[in-house]
């Protein structure tokens, strides 16, 4: 039809402009980079093919499957701890009253700040000598449990997690909020209105509503997740012996420590997969057959 | 869509069963201290970090070094003034500025173009392009700054003050997309089509009703975008190379020697190099939250 | 409509290649010499506001103003970034003129890449007057030089509270091992932390700890052996050293968040009285005495001699720091221009500036008689012997391997001999 003919012209020029800079400045350096994972090179001699050997040597390395175990923790603490915190915080925070604005805007604001300073300042909940929480623990009697919070090979994980999931409930908070706008008002009212039965209607109505931006901070959260560097990087750098270390932090260190810009490529091809699996399955499981 | 009926039908079916009188709102009080603790318990969390790190940037060096936990015994203003000068933050708050506020505005402007068409329109391609865009989402940025240096360099874009937008853009042009294009698709399908019988064309609909529609997802990644371009560091550390286009993450890179740390210093060029930030958020915050009334359509 | 959408395409599609010619012409070519005078890019780590840093930069403005015919066209890049946008731009085959860089392992592959420029004929300037050839011998790979060496630090001194040693029965730091052990037991007994280790980057242990330790126990030539394949890191001697980094840790010699912090936050225990010692390079030596308490007193030591070891008990581990290198492809006229540089900056005019705030120097220049007594102490205290700091004489890859492995040892979670293993393994 008519209509259908213009169309075509307008998609084409509605999305060249973005396809334009995307595809020239990240899909072809992304190509290249997979080129590189083929190769053997120190970033100042020649390349040699080697084939597939980056990623044999890749799979053999026990550091590597230590890493892919700490990122699934990180996948798992981000999805159960952010998703869920943010959800509650946006449906809490999302009214028109004074107080609200404030604790809005104070939700968010651990996005605005820098690893540097995050890092330093949850150094000090968990110093083990004068860190608070070692403190508050003694203080009130507790001493017993108080750990070596990020030393300790078996706590540094946890710890690094919960710092994490901090650091990114408010991005996911301002995305509910937007989407719970699509949401009519009146709705919202009036499911909140008598107690229990109040929070059912926001789970059978409310979230209903929004699942599609569920899914999608789903989706973020793991590509996310998978790719996570600068917090971990400053505050353990991925140690003690490897207790921390993600992917990009295997991956940085290989390619710009150790010189092996091949072998690095070819660990975040292996991200790359992961992420497609773990995206793949959380659609699986969370898409909602849509009429 | 089916959704907005069936909601509607329950809207009326509450409204008529309940008293939203007064009484509800007495009952909300009950239920929050409870929950006004846990939020001013998170709040506290959220903010220690900010306060810890303004109160540390007025300490010389050698008080931070002997008791990081306490308040200065001298408030030491000129901490801001070394740090202003050692971060270069003249030039260097300049050049953010204009990458940030450059690549946002194209990023928003062409990520919003592109999701209109990803969200309301069916075409062949349609699954592929959006795909496609997702796959940007998914490589960690480290593994190419090599590629991106070597493109670059091969296309004389390097070291210029136009440099930094372009791999700005691009990275973030996925995660606008995603977000838009989810925020886009909950629209009635209805809007289109009344305004195109009222004459409109496809773009006019974008920009006069679509646009002002997706408002609350619009200023959501404006600020998640200026957020990533300001304190973006690995490809600003490699592409340029000029002193006076460098940006303000590499300027606050300089209180890290290769030995020692200028704790305080840095502090100070952090609180200043924050301002920014939080000023955009609080200004683009009421249009996030901004009430919507629903599907509603202009002529 | 029609019309409409397509003045909207082209008028898009002008902006966009508006944009990328704009982009494009903005770039401009560098010269090699524009009207008469020569230009050479120079990168360097200077950007921290140290005194070091501030002496250097100094150092080059002056040059500047005498020698206007020679334009430097420095860049500073802090040095954490440094690494990283050195081999991203030598991937792209960028690199500057001039370009700073340090002795072994980051040396090496420069020069296998084959992007510095030998400087034997220049170099004949220093040798042995003003620097001794074994320390310009650092910056030497297969018998060539490439650079010549601005500072030497020394990665293993003992920084110790004297009035905390004291108390636990020391008046004269520890000269043998059994007493230092003796030492460390008895503070640690007085629930006083003995050592502040801030090993959270994993070098600490092996640059500061493990490169004098080892050396006392095996000699200074065994890292050339074992790499020569004449001797192995499985042998007795070096598991012994490791052996001893092992017992330390179990002594609880060390703060127990050592793999959680910084070296600047180790320092910090230290000043702020929590521990008794604390053991870095001669780096530190400068923040230490700025951040010092009133009535601190701070003494400085070697590691102690250790019983049956083979190396020079006096030796501490060092190295020469930074230095400048020529990329390969200048012109003879810009190499000229670099040797003046080179003159002009590595005089013992500069030197002795360095060591006015503190920093040691690798030429034979006498100290000034207005640095501090401890700085005095410093110099005193290693120049008996210099011996090799392990991450500037191995390749990478080893570095990495037993960077970790100290760490895992420092915790319990792996032994001498598996780290010991782990090595050979990778020199095979």
């Amino acid at each position: 039809m008519h209509i259908l003919q213009r169309n075509k012209l307008a998609i084409f020029i509605g999305l060249i402009p973005a396809l334009i800079i995307y595809l020239t400045f990240s899909i072809i350096p992304i190509v290249i980079s997979i080129y590189y994972s083929f190769m053997e090179w120190n970033g100042f001699g020649p390349m040699e093919f080697v084939g597939l050997q980056n990623f044999i040597d890749i799979a053999k390395d026990p550091i590597f499957w230590k890493a892919v175990k700490n990122n699934i923790y990180v996948v798992l603490a981000s999805v159960f701890g952010q998703i869920p915190i943010a959800l509650v915080l946006a449906l809490l925070l999302n009214r028109k009253v004074k107080g609200a604005k404030l604790f809005r805007t104070i939700g968010f604001m651990p996005v605005v700040i820098s690893t540097v300073v995050i890092s330093l300042t949850w150094n000090m909940f968990y110093n083990s000598e004068i860190g608070f929480i070692n403190r508050f623990l003694e203080g009130i009697g507790l001493g017993s449990l108080t750990q070596n919070w990020l030393g300790d090979p078996k706590w540094a994980m946890i710890s690094v997690c919960i710092t994490i999931i901090w650091q990114f409930v408010g991005l996911y908070f301002i995305i509910f909020l937007a989407a719970l706008q699509n949401v009519p008002g009146e709705v919202l009212e009036a499911a909140e209105i008598d107690g229990a039965s109040g929070w059912k209607r926001t789970i059978f109505i409310t979230i209903p509503m929004i699942w599609d931006s569920i899914l999608i901070s789903v989706i973020l959260c793991i590509s996310g997740s998978l790719r996570t560097f600068d917090l971990i990087y400053v505050m353990t750098n991925g140690g003690p012996a490897h207790s921390t270390e993600v992917m990009a932090i295997y991956m940085y260190e290989k390619t710009f420590s150790s010189m092996k810009y091949g072998y690095g490529s070819a660990v975040s091809l292996y991200i790359f997969v992961f992420s497609l699996l773990l995206i793949w399955i959380s659609r699986l499981l969370l898409q909602r057959k849509s009429k | 869509m089916e959704n907005n009926q069936v909601v509607s039908e329950h809207e009326r079916n509450i409204s008529s069963k309940v008293d939203t009188t007064k009484g509800f709102n007495i009952k909300k009080l009950i239920k929050s201290p409870i929950i006004y603790l846990s939020l001013i318990i998170f709040s506290l969390i959220n903010v220690y970090p900010i306060v810890w790190m303004v109160i540390n940037s007025f300490k010389s060096q050698q008080e931070f070094s002997l008791d990081p936990f306490f308040l200065p015994d001298t408030w030491r203003w000129d901490n801001y003034i070394d740090a202003w000068q050692t971060a270069n933050l003249g030039t260097y708050f300049f050049n953010s500025i204009f990458v940030a506020v450059i690549s946002v505005v194209v990023t928003v402007l062409f990520g919003a173009l592109s999701s209109y068409f990803l969200a309301r329109f069916t075409f062949k391609m349609n699954k592929l392009v959006y795909v496609l865009f997702i796959f940007g989402m998914i490589i960690p940025i480290h593994a190419t700054l090599v590629p991106m240096f070597i493109l670059m360099n091969n296309l004389g874009l390097l070291n210029t003050g136009w440099t930094l937008l372009f791999p700005y853009v691009a990275f973030n042009l996925p995660l606008t997309i995603f977000i838009l294009t989810s925020f886009m698709k909950a629209f009635p399908k209805d809007i289109e089509e009344s305004a195109i019988m009222d004459g409109c064309g496809i773009f006019r609909i974008f920009w006069s009703i679509i646009l002002p529609m997706s408002r609350p997802a619009i200023a959501t990644v404006t600020i998640l975008n200026f957020i990533h371009c300001w304190n973006e560091f690995s490809f600003a550390l490699v592409l340029i190379n000029d002193e006076s286009l460098k940006t303000i993450p590499l300027g606050l890179a300089n209180f890290s020697g290769q030995y020692n740390t200028n704790y305080t210093g840095q502090m100070a060029g952090l609180t200043m190099v924050i301002i920014p930030t939080i000023l955009l958020y609080v200004l683009l915050e009421k249009h996030i939250v901004k009430g919507m009334t629903a599907g509603a359509v202009k002529g | 409509m029609l019309k409409k959408m397509m003045s909207k395409a082209i008028a898009l599609t002008v902006i966009m290649s508006v944009l990328l010619l704009a982009a494009c012409g903005n770039n401009e070519k560098s010269s090699g010499s524009k009207d008469g005078s020569i230009e050479l890019s120079f990168w360097n780590s200077w950007s921290e506001d140290s005194p070091e840093n501030d002496v250097m930069l100094e150092r080059v403005e002056a040059f500047q103003k005498e020698h206007p015919e020679i334009t430097l066209k420095m860049e500073s890049i802090p040095p954490d970034q440094y690494k990283t946008k050195l081999k991203t731009q030598a991937a792209g085959k960028q690199l500057p003129d001039l370009i700073q860089t340090w002795p072994g392992a980051e040396l090496r592959p420069l020069v296998e890449g084959g992007v510095l420029m030998p400087i034997d004929d220049i170099a004949g300037e220093w040798k042995d007057t003003m620097i001794p050839s074994d320390i310009l011998a650092d910056y030497a790979i297969d018998g060539k030089q490439y650079a010549i060496p601005g500072n030497k630090v020394f990665t293993s001194i003992i920084y110790y509270d004297k009035d905390m040693v004291a108390k636990a029965g020391f008046e004269e730091f520890p000269t043998t091992y059994e007493d230092f052990k003796v030492l460390v037991e008895k503070l640690a007994k007085e629930d006083v932390n003995p050592i502040a280790l801030g090993n959270k980057a994993k070098w600490p242990l092996q640059s500061v700890y493990m490169s004098t330790i080892g050396d006392r126990v095996t000699g200074s030539e065994f890292l050339e052996q074992v790499l020569a394949g004449e001797k192995k890191f499985t042998d007795k001697e070096f598991v012994d050293a490791l052996g001893i980094m092992a017992e330390l840790a179990e002594l609880n010699a060390f703060n127990s968040d050592a793999n959680s912090i910084d070296d600047n936050q180790a320092s910090d225990y230290f000043l702020q009285g929590k521990s008794a010692m604390f053991v870095n390079g001669t780096w530190a030596l400068s923040g230490l005495i700025s951040s010092a308490p009133e009535g601190k007193n701070i003494g400085v030591a070697k590691f102690p001699a250790v019983e049956g070891g083979k190396g020079e008990p006096g030796n501490v581990s060092g190295v020469t720091g930074w230095g400048i290198a020529l990329n390969s492809e200048l012109s003879d006229e810009k190499k000229e221009a670099a040797t003046t540089f080179f003159k002009f900056l590595y005089s013992e005019e500069t030197y002795q500036n360095l060591m006015g705030v503190g920093t040691l120097v690798p030429a034979d220049v006498e100290v000034p008689e207005d640095t501090s007594d401890l700085f005095k102490e410093v110099v005193d205290l290693t120049n008996e012997g210099i011996s090799p700091v392990y991450d500037a004489v191995l390749p990478a890859e080893l570095t990495d391997i037993i960077n970790n492995g100290l760490q895992a040892i420092s915790i319990g979670q792996s032994t001498p001999e598996q780290v010991a293993k782990d090595m050979q393994a990778a020199v095979e």
